[in-house]
């Protein structure tokens, strides 16, 4: 029960800095790459034209990917960003799904994490809108429908930072708090795997693909 | 009474406000979407799998509400009570009424939303695969108001 609301930590001095970093999330983060990476090697080794069954999967994946970011984006966009969208699908799922297995925990649990996505997003999608229509159109949008709605409008575009970021913060994190206290309450008997099921594997694959659809959608809208 | 117990009160006033009121919503919502899920089963026998697995979706993520308000709840119940300060008596009650509240309107949104795509699914089973997708970035926007009561429930239990 201790463990909630405990983060551990690395505390270095640099001079009169003082920087903190969360072990945790950034050791597990690591381990969440390996996996990738390890995904990634086994799918594309040995490859043929009668595909394995990594190979396989990684085939689906890619075309699945494929149709949706040209579905969403046109055929314009699809070779640039269809890579980015593939990417944070699989990195985020097996961030939620890491949770499972005993001793290990989800990098999503910490708000640095899921804020630091949210963000990239953000620019991404700004940037993509800039190069797409150019300053001044860009500009001009801000202003719509009438000059006064600004502020509202720079408000909105902050506020999808936060909701996307922390709808995902907010699923992990409660689905482990519950585990925590629903193992602490039964002694650890019976429940816990059910919970694993629902809150890692169920509810990690949901948001995963929530967080990467609604990066792909403000991509679009901004496009155009 | 001391100040500890006056916290405590406060505290497990507060649980109970977010878990009851939080409970409203979802449980709305999610009875609309199987009731609709019934209704097209009723009208589409052909295509039940493909609404029930729908309906559970819809459902799972219209209770996110509702699991939020479990959250702040339980991190009210099971908080350290050493070292208490008066403050904490106003935020605990705030935290509470804020995410008990908050998760109403969400839940039954969602769980609209929900509804309308299991009704969708059995009139049009070909589209099943763009309407799941377009059910769920609607949930999840609906569901934003839900996410910043949160955000604010976490901020008066943790900050002040």
């Amino acid at each position: 029960m201790e463990e909630i609301g405990k983060v551990s930590q690395w505390v270095f001095h640099l001079g009169d800095t003082r920087l903190v970093v969360n072990s945790e999330t950034l050791l597990m983060t690591w381990v969440v790459m390996a996996l990738v990476l390890a995904f990634g090697w086994i799918a594309t080794r040995g490859r043929g034209m009668v595909p394995g069954p990594w190979q396989n999967l990684a085939e689906l994946l890619v075309q699945w990917f494929k149709e949706l970011v040209r579905d969403a984006l046109g055929e314009a966009y699809e070779k640039r960003y269809f890579p980015l969208i593939c990417a944070l699908f699989i990195f985020l799922l097996l961030c939620n799904w890491v949770g499972v297995i005993p001793g290990l925990s989800e990098p999503t649990k910490d708000i640095n994490t899921t804020l630091g996505l949210g963000i990239m997003g953000f620019f991404i999608a700004h940037g993509t809108a800039i190069k797409v229509k150019g300053v001044k159109q860009y500009l001009k949008e801000y202003f719509r429908p009438i000059f006064f709605m600004m502020p509202l409008n720079v408000v909105g575009e902050l506020a999808k930072v936060i909701s996307i970021s922390f709808r995902l913060f907010g699923n992990i994190m409660g689905g482990s708090i519950i585990i925590i206290v629903v193992s602490h309450l039964v002694y650890g008997l019976v429940l816990p795997p059910f919970l694993y099921a629902f809150f890692g594997l169920f509810v990690g694959t949901v948001q995963a693909f929530v967080f990467m659809m609604l990066t792909l959608v403000y991509i679009s809208v901004q496009i155009r | 009474m001391e100040l500890t117990d006056w916290v405590k009160v406060a505290a497990f006033v507060g649980a109970g406000l977010s878990m009851g009121f939080g409970a409203i919503g979802s449980g709305m919502g999610e009875g609309y979407a199987a009731n609709k899920a019934c209704e097209g089963m009723g009208r589409q026998p052909a295509v039940a799998d493909e609404l029930l697995r729908t309906m559970l979706v819809g459902q799972a993520v219209a209770e996110s509400t509702g699991i939020y308000s479990l959250v702040v709840a339980l991190l009210l119940l099971f908080r350290d009570f050493s070292v208490v300060n008066f403050m904490e008596i106003p935020a605990f009650l705030a935290a509470g009424l804020c995410m008990g509240l908050g998760a109403i309107v969400p839940g039954v949104g969602e769980g609209f939303v929900a509804g309308s795509a299991c009704e969708s699914i059995a009139r049009n089973p070909e589209t099943s695969g763009v309407i799941i997708r377009t059910m769920l970035v609607g949930q999840a926007v609906a569901e934003s108001t839900g996410i910043y009561a949160l955000v604010v429930s976490l901020l008066l239990i943790f900050v002040v």
